[in-house]
């Protein structure tokens, strides 16, 4: 059976027998549980004595409390990665046996944070590289070792990205004479200009 | 199968008769919070205060202990082996039987610690990826190429489970193909009747 959630794939098996294990606390309880999930996913912390609370009465055990947080979370950002609409998640859920009032309240949460969790995954997304910060300063060379007058303008850069394999920032420092920075400015402004294109 | 005791081993473990059963409960489980977190002098020093011993007596009895749990849960002995193996030392046997309860109510867990400690090969942990196009580059306008983008993150590889590493790879889409063709003709080799054949004789 293929499900748009899963991306158009098998349902794991996993997720199945966990969606049973979802069936037994309230509606309501569902709904609170969905928002400390989204909560997480979208970068603050959980607050897992309010998600005890919220399982204790249906006496889960913390197997069953990470089991449960854990199928919500793949329910969420799977159904986001695939960008599925709501109604088309609200029937697939019915299909794989999690009873009307909870989907309706996952649906509804969903449809509310839909748009926030893309673009937090959009965030966290591969990327090498991100260039942090720049920094740059003009220097005047009045003289130097070799020749007594030099009266050149140098600019120096100062670039901070992570690094493409450490992820950690490395700093590098960049000085470029007036020409070759000239060069440097017209290849980057062409660039800018393609990009500008396909905005 | 039996386990045969050292006679180094059987002089730390008979300092264990001398106290008294809620003791021996006591040492059993600063043995088995030593084999998760390491050991704390400080734990042995207040120990022996208290028993009026010398500090020696009782980190001897704790890690005595410790290596009889260790190696029973190791050789995965049963109940009826374990009370021989420790019939040798010439306990009570009221202290058998604590053995023996602190034996079977640890040994998944010890197994468990114990299978952690051999990690030296970088294991899979996660593969994240970005599929690219390339338009333009400052020699070439008007582009289109497709490439793929992949960081591979491990763990393990030499310093235990909690070390990650990642590797940057990139890729076209046809040797994508190779690759994914590769991958599925390796795990088709697992349902070979020469797999089939090694796996239920493994059981």
């Amino acid at each position: 059976m293929r499900f748009r959630f899963c991306g158009d794939l098998d349902c794991p098996d996993w997720v199945l027998a966990e969606i049973s294990t979802l069936a037994k606390i309230s509606s309501v309880k569902m709904k609170l549980l969905c928002a400390q999930v989204l909560k997480d996913l979208l970068g603050d912390d959980i607050d897992y004595d309010k998600v005890t609370k919220l399982t204790a009465d249906a006496k889960f055990e913390s197997g069953d409390i990470k089991a449960s947080v854990a199928v919500l979370s793949f329910i969420f950002s799977s159904a986001a990665k695939h960008d599925v609409d709501s109604e088309s998640l609200s029937s697939e859920l019915q299909q794989l046996g999690l009873p009307k009032e909870h989907t309706t309240g996952l649906c509804k949460s969903y449809e509310d944070k839909h748009s926030a969790l893309q673009g937090k995954l959009r965030e966290t997304s591969l990327r090498l590289g991100r260039l942090e910060a720049v920094s740059w300063r003009i220097d005047y060379t009045l003289s130097s070792s070799e020749l007594k007058e030099v009266n050149e303008p140098l600019i120096q850069l100062k670039l901070q990205a992570q690094g493409a394999e450490s992820g950690s920032t490395e700093t590098t420092v960049v000085s470029v004479s007036a020409n070759k920075f000239r060069v440097l400015l017209a290849e980057l402004k062409q660039a800018q200009a393609r990009m500008n294109a396909l905005q | 199968m039996l386990l045969v005791l050292s006679e180094e081993h059987k002089e730390h473990l008979a300092f264990l008769p001398q106290v008294d059963a809620a003791v021996v409960g006591e040492f059993g489980r600063i043995a088995l919070e030593f084999l998760r977190r390491g050991t704390n002098p400080k734990i042995y020093e207040g120990a022996a205060r208290k028993l009026c011993v010398p500090v020696e007596m009782v980190q001897h009895g704790v890690e005595g202990l410790m290596f009889l749990m260790t190696e029973s849960s190791k050789h995965m002995i049963s109940e009826v082996d374990f009370l021989d193996s420790v019939l040798v030392l010439g306990f009570g046997e009221e202290l058998n039987q604590t053995l023996l309860q602190l034996y079977l109510q640890h040994h998944s867990q010890i197994r468990s610690i114990l299978s952690q400690l051999p990690s030296n090969l970088p294991a899979y942990h996660n593969l994240e990826w970005r599929l690219d196009v390339q338009l333009a580059s400052r020699a070439v306008r008007q582009q289109v190429v497709p490439m793929l983008t992949l960081r591979l993150l491990l763990t393990g590889g030499g310093n235990g489970g909690n070390d990650r590493s990642g590797r940057v790879l990139q890729t076209d889409p046809s040797t994508l193909l190779h690759l994914i063709s590769t991958l599925e003709a390796a795990l088709a080799a697992m349902k070979t009747s020469h797999a089939r054949r090694i796996f239920r004789n493994i059981k």
